[in-house]
């Protein structure tokens, strides 16, 4: 079990270091199938570790595994150790299996780029910092995870790097996240200062004895970290930029991996949050004011990219609802479904990206369901997951986090109307897009890609789109409400729910959920696909802010941009320039006009230096004879 | 102890010392100069000798006879120096020899 979990780790940092290091010597075609193997190969080693863990009982499926001692001070020591768990094994597979499936597919999709053997690379490197993120046995490791995620994005994001948005996007998905990286390495520091450990059982022990003061700040640095990986408000902006990526890497950061990381942290550190039980509301309050501000401005982006992008921090926002209500497994189980459908609709729309040759401005589209009709099939199958229509696999995880909102109390009833709110929200994003692209007559560009194609895209692209489409159909009836509950029981253990809402209130929840996100469907067929269309409000006013994301850009610029380059300005003016330029060109120009004016002493005759001597001894004597 | 009192030596030696000292402040001839410093030295070694006699000993002596060897050896180099300088047919002038002034 451990040696599965060990390979499941090293097989992408394996295939990683192997392309880097042969580099030119093999194919890029060859870079790219082992980037796929070793990604696979990760996969099946996160199987046997399942595997193993089913074998065992329900109390005893917890294994720590150290390789070695990393850091050891005094008396604190942090092992190089990995956690396999219900927890961690569900991630491993989710992030294995979703990245192999997207790996397989960025062979087709890359094909012909002149980096493919970078991209690949950073490929195997992004999905073993997310591995090792998610098995990490303590927060040290996991924080060198989230360290090494935040990098690859980075890398990944900015692949085309001569382009100079996307350079500026991996710039600031870096700087976003290291934001949340450096408030989660504080609240580990509060933790060693406080517990002295930064093991996970330990710590949660020694957690209970702390002050409020001390959890607050833990859980809030958690909190940060969690809310800048997983692009929620405040911390969400670098996301939709982040779409200037390659599609692959899009559906790999924003379904399978990255984004899911703040999710998965809330419950491994759930202990610490529910000793800070205000944290803990206030993780849930976020995600449900970003999975309206979300879907709010997914309405008005014309890049099918980033109507999917506002989509997934509008999904996260749900994973983040429900964690922040304790509902765990529900939130997981959201996770899970949500990288099965957001995977197939990244990846659908980038068959159609890749079939308009780069094509991404939605208003150009039309009609794509005459030249691909499959493409069509997967990704309205995917709009449906999306939307929770059942019995598709979003039906059953989405309506599962409403029920917990609804059985949650008072706060978690607001929370339940904002979620669905957002399920309305997300019938109408999902299917304008899904309107505007695949219905009605083909536009001009894409008549004109019609022709000179075969099929929809190579098998590489198209077997693991077939397969997402499989998932997102079934990957749901793992657990249905008043029948049974696997995913739950799986997860029960490690993280014990703080709210079990009852078969009632999942049916309430679940008729409430698929009403409004038909009735979002209805909205846009009436002004997106009717035969005789309305024509869309003019509500310019609402339009503006919707098209300003809620002017967080601006607002950022403004709070923190502006006055750092103020500051800047100002320190250069002031203290720069004559503190700093002006002491060193002080002492220069002093020392230049010392050595002159000594310099002068130096007459060059002879004589001067002979009576400069006699002169010399003449006085010294006189001071010995006045001495004596 | 005969003949004059150590006294004498000295302010002989003083003299000679002076002389030295005015010849090489005041001639311009590489020349002459050099045989200023010769002077020095030579009054230098005059008071050395004086004062073995004073002590009786004869580290004075032997002061004297190094100082000796340094002044040949300055001679030889001192000249060389001068005879160089004539062979590039320069002025013998130490106040033309000014390139290192500050």
């Amino acid at each position: 079990m451990t040696q599965g979990a060990w390979l499941c780790l090293l097989a992408p940092l394996g295939g990683a270091w192997a392309i880097t290091v042969m580099g030119d010597s093999i194919s890029r075609r060859t870079a790219a199938w082992i980037s796929t193997i070793s990604v696979f190969t990760a996969f099946a080693g996160a199987l046997v570790s399942f595997v193993a863990l089913l074998r065992k009982g329900a109390e005893e499926r917890e294994t720590m595994t150290t390789a070695w001692t990393w850091l050891s001070t005094g008396s604190f020591d942090v092992g190089l150790s990995l956690l396999i768990d219900p927890l961690s094994v569900t991630m491993m597979l989710i992030v294995s299996g979703v990245g192999g499936l997207i790996v397989l597919y960025s062979v087709g999709y890359m094909e012909g780029d002149p980096e493919e053997r970078r991209y690949f690379a950073y490929m195997s490197f992004f999905v073993f910092s997310m591995l090792l993120l998610v098995q990490a046995g303590n927060f040290l490791i996991l924080l060198v995870g989230w360290g090494l995620v935040g990098l690859a994005s980075y890398l990944l994001i900015g692949f085309w790097h001569n382009r100079p948005e996307a350079v500026a996007a991996a710039k600031k998905a870096f700087i976003m996240n290291a934001f949340g990286d450096a408030t989660m390495a504080l609240a580990f520091f509060v933790l060693i200062w406080q517990t002295g450990t930064l093991e996970f059982a330990p710590a949660f022990a020694g957690a209970a004895d702390l002050s409020s003061t001390a959890l607050n700040l833990v859980a809030l640095g958690l909190l940060g970290g969690a809310v800048a990986k997983s692009a929620q408000i405040p911390l969400h902006t670098w996301l939709p930029d982040a779409m200037e990526g390659p599609t692959p890497v899009s559906a790999l950061i924003h379904a399978a991996t990255m984004v899911t990381a703040g999710v998965y942290l809330i419950v491994r550190a759930h202990p610490i949050f529910e000793l800070a039980p205000s944290i803990q509301d206030l993780a849930a309050g976020l995600g449900a004011i970003t999975l309206l501000v979300a879907g709010l401005v997914a309405l008005v982006q014309t890049d099918i990219k980033r109507v999917i992008a506002y989509s997934t921090m509008s999904q996260i926002g749900y994973m983040f609802l429900a964690v922040g209500l304790g509902a765990y497994s529900n939130g997981m189980f959201h996770l899970m479904t949500h990288a099965f459908f957001k995977a197939l609709l990244f990846m659908a729309a980038g068959l159609v990206i890749h079939h308009l040759a780069g094509e991404q401005d939605i208003r150009k589209m039309g009609g794509v369901r005459r030249i691909m009709p499959r493409t069509y099939i997967a990704f309205l199958i995917g709009s449906l997951a999306l939307v929770g229509i059942p019995p598709l696999s979003g039906f059953f995880s989405k309506d599962s986090i409403l029920a917990a909102a609804l059985a949650s109390g008072g706060y978690g009833q607001v929370l339940f109307a904002f979620g669905l709110v957002g399920a309305l929200l997300t019938g109408l994003y999902t299917f304008r897009l899904f309107f505007i692209v695949f219905r009605g007559e083909p536009s001009p560009l894409v008549e004109e890609h019609a022709h000179g194609h075969h099929g929809e895209g190579p098998w590489t692209m198209t077997v693991p789109v077939a397969v997402l489409t499989l998932l997102a159909v079934i990957g749901g009836w793992i657990q249905i409400a008043g029948l049974w509950h696997y995913f739950g029981d799986w997860l029960h253990d490690v993280a014990e729910p703080l709210v079990e809402p009852t078969v009632t209130q999942d049916y309430i929840a679940s008729a409430l959920a698929v009403g409004l996100g038909l009735a979002g469907m209805a909205i846009a067929w009436i002004f997106y696909a009717a035969p005789r269309r309305r024509p869309l409000p003019r509500l310019a006013a609402a339009r503006d802010i919707l098209e300003h994301k809620f002017y967080f850009d601006e607002l950022y610029d403004a709070v923190f941009y502006k006055p750092a380059v103020w500051i800047s300005a100002q320190g250069k003016r002031f203290v720069e320039d004559p503190l700093i330029g002006g002491s060193i060109t002080g002492v220069t120009s002093g020392a230049r006009r010392a050595g002159g004016a000594l310099g002068e002493a130096q007459t060059g005759y002879l004589r001067t230096y002979a009576l400069a001597i006699a002169g010399g001894v003449a006085v010294l004597i006189v001071v010995f004879v006045a001495v004596q | 102890m005969r003949g004059p009192d150590v006294s004498w030596y000295l302010i002989v030696s003083a003299i000679l010392f002076s002389i030295g000292v005015l010849g090489v402040i005041l001639r311009r001839s590489p020349l002459i100069v050099l045989l200023s410093l010769e002077i020095m030295l030579n009054a230098a070694n005059l008071a050395l000798i004086s004062f073995a006699r004073l002590h009786g000993d004869h580290d004075g002596q032997i002061f004297a006879l190094a100082v000796m060897a340094v002044a040949a050896s300055e001679v030889v180099v001192g000249l060389g120096l001068i005879v160089a300088v004539a062979r590039r047919k320069l002025v013998l002038d130490v106040d033309r020899f000014r390139v290192l002034r500050g």
